[in-house]
């Protein structure tokens, strides 16, 4: 074959290979934006019950309006009938305010239209700390406190769990190891659990660490004392996550990188007399590195969510809470916004891994490819 | 290498620990110390508020406060805790103490209708007020709510001040409907009977299926337990019981929302709450017990007796022409409600109000110290001045705070009471307002009007007609930007009910606001415009949600007008009336706000980028305008330098003679660009304390002491504590016939005789061994805190022989809680020889 027979059939190759890739892309973003549309859909009528808190909101507003007038002095010489007709129409205009006039179903295509546009609108009932009522503000002023505080943990329990897993593999046996098995069924308690005693016995019985909040009451005005004050607030969180999952971590991190180094090629490298560190890397870490990476994406996007109950105990202002008051106050733009920005995270770091996988692991083609 | 690295982590995470363990404990002893540096100063000659900072935190942890009191690191929790491990932890705490607080109560609501299929017992008035004989309250109070819970029978709080007013009947109605259960039951089985049911193996039937009852048992709180009681007698009666646990949304979709006919349930373990003292709650016979108290379909089942519906109208109307017509009205109406029963009230709550124990301030008999508008006068660690003290509560900044429609949860407000100085305050153990910036007030009502008058600073007059001047002001016109005149609304002239006239204290105007600079008449009369422009549709700040409000405000209205400009008098006129004259006058008296920070809020809202009302801001999808954090702030500083570069004045045309003068407008300003460049706000008040800072995502406010405050720093402490009588019975355990009998009442507080004059009233009600009231009196002051009954020889003849019960009823004008002591002793015939005991 000539060169130039070559160089067109490699051209045609390479056109052969973007079109294939260009389709699979396509493809890939297809499915996945349709795995969006439905989970926020599904995120909507679940929220709402289907339309049912409707109803729930329409009470609560009723009883509210109700309440209020009944407790105000000034409109107890009021006729009943005046009273009930003030409380009718402000009941109404709050109706109306939340747009519970409109049947569910037309507003849950409108809640889904604005979100997979990312528009996350305006919340219905909350406001961030600062006053905002756009769902972006509430969800950006939490963020950097769940980040920070689940940031650490999640990344200190990810580097120590698979650098240990790592030692505890190639020291299989050992007493280390077994000690590490031993604990691993700790990890059966969620992390709050450890932290209600952590409190309890660092901030109560020997009172050296603050019970909860993320900052000194009053916060510091100097911001290295304000970091102080942040830092000290972590200490108990960060331990009672670490404490809930780094024994179950390192365990099957442990396991995974047994099962690696039992391969053939592990062996045969072992036989050749490769010294242990460069059989670790080059034999067992990079194959593995895939599963790893995943792993570590979807650990960095689950920090999306926060920890509702881990937030509450230690009066942590992040996103669980924040979705958990979503929730009480049935404040369905936030539970939405909270959702769909996760849903699409997830959906950009699926799609990333598709493509990381490729370069990771040079034995993954694209459906016809050549190996 | 592995290791080195698990170790260095290790050693890191020991070394964090070991750090902030250091840290943690600079930080606990702060507070301790701060109170101690300002330790040694002289309350006499300290202005304002007996602390100088007050930190605000939030907390939703009730678990955690008697331990973060103990700790040292939070002095109050705002918020009342009905959890009866935190009381107890309380109790037995050296560091703990608590306040209490009787606004909330359990009651079962019974479902009165008769149903579309079956029979629903509870549709037969004889059975519903058979209930009362069949609940024990005390074992409700006691058992269930642990002690935080006194046992109620009518339709008042027994913390409230007609329940002090009409004690003598209360306290017949609770002996008559007393813990009765075999009474109960005869009535039930003859009652079933009638309604054509039949009894088979101990249960109930009707048309051959066993009667079943629907309860629906609220789970939050200790309503789950009660609920569980309520049931267990149901079944015990012999009916099928069917309970349903439900949380607050839950089960108002049923009781509320559905027709009480449909048969979705029969009972309902209800709550109310009131957040202050009401001191008149005539009208709750119409909210209870008739169908105009909602408009929901439960209401509409009501049909109570024409007897009982007419007083609850009269009541409501104020339809009596004196004070003991309305006193006969409401006993009658009570015994009436008993008799018509749609709701068995089962206890007060109480709820506690945790603080440190070296901490004292004033809480709402009511509202707790959330309620209480003294709290920021009265704060202060005994034995101490100065000082840092931590607030911990549910929730705080729940909502954009602005001072013309900005947020009232609870919390919120309790924060920003502090920052303001009203004219008037209400007592917070009897209700009644007492002056704060007001000197006097003369309330002149029609001739037909029943009005009290409680305190001297107001004195009550009568006239046969009260016309309203014709250059009184009665509304803003937003077309003309001018005042409305009297003249203008009503060409033939006008009356009213009431004429206030409210002469304010000398100097009124010349205090200062946070900021610095000088009150003047335009930041009492703006707000007042503003009132009206928000309900007039040619207004920029018109405002849908304002209407339906201010319509009621605009209904009774009838005009004001100042009289004097210095000492300020003002006059106000207007067709509401209330019971007390000190209530008239605080609903009508007048507080300023800061004009300037208005403005720039007016500013906003009219340029369309923010409003001062959350519908507003929901309607036109802008920001709801907050002063004091958020995306506000950036737009309220863009029209502060605005208004500074045209010294903007809101309505001049009319608030022009209003400022102190010219130069006062730019001074204002710049006085704000000040505040705002140190503080980081726009919340300018004149309370005792100023905001000093708000870190919104922390959810900490902070308030220090206003050092330029006028009053004296000891001017409310008398109201620290409710003092509420202590009482102690002797008297004879047995009498002869052919001898009377004398009792002693000692009434003290803290040890000390109870003044004779704070005692509104001693009565004592006897009754005999039937449980029958033979007779009812007063009782006589002896002095020193003491009073006597004395029961003749004919009124001990008339009991028989038996055992008889003297009560004993004590009403104090320094607090709305009556207190009540009794004494059992014997009567027996002449000749018998008679123990010399007394007891006590």
């Amino acid at each position: 074959m000539s060169d130039a027979s070559l160089s067109t059939a490699r051209g045609t190759g390479a056109l052969r290979d973007l079109r294939r890739l260009a389709f699979f892309t396509l493809r890939r973003v297809l499915a996945l934006f349709v795995t969006i549309l439905v989970g926020v859909y599904l995120t909507i009528i679940i929220a709402n019950m289907g339309g049912k808190v409707d109803e729930l909101r329409e009470l609560q507003i009723r009883s509210t309006v109700a309440e209020s007038v009944r407790a105000d002095p000034s409109f107890q010489t009021m006729s009943s009938e005046k009273r009930n007709e003030l409380i009718q129409e402000q009941v109404q205009m709050e109706i109306e305010r939340r747009n519970l006039d409109e049947p569910f179903i037309w507003r849950s295509f409108d809640y889904l239209a604005q979100a997979i546009q990312l528009d996350l609108g305006r919340a219905e009932e909350m406001h961030s700390d600062a006053g905002s009522r756009d769902v972006y503000d509430i969800i950006v002023e939490r963020l950097p406190a769940t980040l920070l505080l689940f940031g650490t943990a999640n990344l200190l329990v990810f580097f120590v769990s698979v650098y240990a897993a790592l030692y505890l593999s190639r020291h299989y046996g050992s007493r280390l190891d077994r000690l590490v098995i031993g604990l691993a069924p700790s990890s059966a308690a969620p992390g709050w659990f450890y932290g209600i005693f952590l409190i309890l016995i660092f901030a109560f019985i020997i009172p050296v660490l603050p019970a909860g909040g993320m900052v000194d009451i009053p916060p510091p005005e100097n911001d290295w004392a304000y970091a102080r004050s942040v830092l000290s607030h972590m200490v108990l969180p960060v331990i009672a996550m670490f404490i809930s999952s780094i024994f179950i971590s390192i365990y099957s991190w442990r396991t995974f990188f047994l099962i690696h180094s039992s391969e053939d090629y592990v062996e045969m490298a072992r036989a050749k007399g490769l010294p242990a560190s460069l059989i670790q890397s080059r034999y067992i870490l990079r194959p593995t590195l895939a599963p790893i990476i995943t792993n570590f994406l979807l650990m960095l996007i689950g920090l999306w969510s926060g920890a509702i109950i881990l937030e509450q105990v230690f009066n942590w202002p992040g996103l669980g809470t924040l979705l958990f008051q979503a929730i009480g106050y049935r404040d369905t733009p936030v539970i939405i916004g909270g959702v769909v920005i996760f849903a699409y995270l997830l959906a950009v770091t699926v799609f990333m891994l598709d493509f990381l996988y490729a370069i990771l692991d040079p034995r993954v083609r694209i459906e016809g490819g050549q190996s | 290498m592995i290791k080195r690295t698990v170790w260095l982590l290790a050693g890191l995470i020991l070394g964090g620990i070991a750090l902030v363990v250091l840290m943690g404990q600079e930080n606990t002893s702060d507070a301790a110390d701060n109170a101690e540096d300002a330790s040694g100063v002289d309350v006499s000659d300290r202005r304002g508020a007996l602390v100088d900072e007050v930190v605000f935190t939030q907390e939703t942890d009730v678990g955690k406060v008697a331990g973060l009191i103990e700790r040292g690191s939070h002095q109050v929790f705002a918020q009342g805790v009905t959890n009866t491990t935190t009381f107890h932890r309380l109790q037995d705490s050296t560091k703990g103490d608590y306040e209490t607080a009787y606004g909330s109560n359990t009651e079962l609501t019974l479902n009165p209708a008769e149903f579309e299929s079956g029979i629903n017992p509870f549709s037969n008035r004889r059975i519903r007020e058979a209930m009362n004989w069949l609940v024990n309250r005390r074992h409700v109070a006691e058992e269930i709510y642990g002690g935080m819970a006194v046992p109620r029978f009518l339709p008042m709080n027994t913390a409230f001040p007609d329940y002090a007013r009409l004690a003598e009947t209360a306290r017949s109605l609770e002996l008559k409907y007393g813990h009765n259960p075999e009474k109960a039951r005869a009535i039930v089985r003859e009652q079933m009977r009638e309604l054509g049911a039949t009894r088979r193996d101990g249960k109930w039937h009707y048309k051959g299926e066993p009667v079943t009852l629907r309860i629906l048992i609220r789970t939050e709180d200790a309503r789950n337990q009660v609920g569980d009681y309520f049931a267990n007698l149901m079944v015990d009666l012999g009916f099928e019981v069917r309970r349903q646990y439900r949380t607050a949304e839950e089960a108002s979709r049923i009781w509320i929302a559905t027709d009480p006919a449909a048969g979705e349930w029969h009972v309902y373990t209800g709550s109310w709450v009131s957040t202050a003292i009401n001191r008149d709650v005539s009208s709750n016979l119409s909210y209870y017990y008739t169908n105009r108290g909602r408009p929901d379909p439960l209401w509409q089942a009501y049909n109570p007796s024409e007897e009982l519906n007419s007083i609850a109208k009269r009541l409501q109307r104020r339809d009596y022409s004196s004070l003991k017509e309305r006193r006969d009205l409401m006993a009658r109406g009570m015994e009436l409600a008993m008799k018509e029963s749609y709701r068995i009230w089962l206890v007060d709550q109480l709820s506690v109000i945790p603080r440190a124990a070296n901490v004292s301030l004033a809480a709402d008999l009511a509202g707790g110290i959330a309620g209480s508008r003294l709290w920021p006068y009265t704060l202060r660690y005994e034995g101490k001045v100065g000082g840092t003290m931590t607030f911990a509560a549910p929730s705080i900044l729940t909502e954009p705070w602005n001072p013309v429609a900005g947020s009232n949860w609870l919390f919120d407000t309790m924060i920003t009471r502090a920052l303001s100085d009203p004219p008037l305050v209400p007592d917070p153990y009897t209700g009644l307002y007492r002056p704060q910036r007001i000197e006097s007030a003369t309330v002149t009502v029609d001739e037909d009007t029943t009005v009290k008058r409680t305190l001297d600073w107001v004195s009550l007059e009568t006239r046969e007609t009260i016309r309203v001047p014709p250059e009184a002001w009665i509304g803003w016109n937003a077309e003309r930007g001018d005042f409305k005149t009297v003249a203008d609304a009503y060409p033939e002239g006008t009356t009213a009910r009431s004429r206030t006239r409210i002469t304010y204290e000398e100097g009124f105007l010349d205090r200062q606001w946070h900021d610095g600079t000088e009150m003047s008449l335009a930041d009492l009369v703006l707000p007042w415009i503003l009132a009206f422009a928000r309900a007039d549709e040619n207004s920029p700040y018109f405002d849908p949600a304002h209407v339906p409000r201010f319509q009621v405000y605009q209904e009774y209205f009838k005009g004001w007008r100042i009289l004097e400009r210095d000492p300020l008098v003002i006059e106000v006129y207007s067709d509401q009336v209330m019971l007390d004259a000190e209530t008239i006058v605080a609903q009508q008296a007048m507080s300023p706000q800061a004009w300037h920070t208005l403005a720039l809020g007016m500013m906003a809202e009219k340029s369309g980028e923010l409003a001062f009302s959350s519908n507003k801001a929901d309607a036109n999808r802008i920001d709801w305008l907050s002063l004091v954090s958020g995306p506000s702030l950036d737009i309220l500083k863009r029209h502060l330098e605005s208004a500074q570069d045209r010294d903007y004045l809101p309505y001049a045309s009319v608030l022009g003679d209003m400022v102190n003068s010219e130069e006062s407008i730019s001074r204002r300003y710049q006085a704000l660009a000040d505040w705002y460049e140190q503080y980081n706000h726009f919340w300018v008040g004149d309370g005792p304390f100023y905001l000093h800072s708000v870190h919104p995502v922390e959810k900490t406010v902070v308030l220090r002491r206003n050092e330029d405050f006028p009053d004296p720093a000891t001017k409310w402490l008398d109201f620290s504590e409710p003092e509420i009588p202590e009482l102690a019975l002797n008297g004879p355990m047995m009498v002869r016939h052919g001898e009377s009998a004398r009792f002693s009442l000692d009434i003290t507080f803290g040890g000390e005789p109870y003044p004779r004059e704070a005692i509104e009233s001693v009565e004592f009600l006897l009754f005999g061994s039937d449980g029958a009231m033979q007779k009812k009196g007063k009782a006589r002051y002896t002095g020193e805190g003491r009073w006597q009954v004395e029961l003749s020889e004919s009124t001990i003849e008339a009991l028989g022989n038996g055992s008889n019960s003297l009560e004993l009823t004590v009403t104090s004008s320094r607090v709305a809680l009556p207190a009540f002591a009794s004494h059992a002793f014997a009567t027996v015939p002449e000749g018998t020889t008679v123990m010399e005991a007394t007891d006590e």
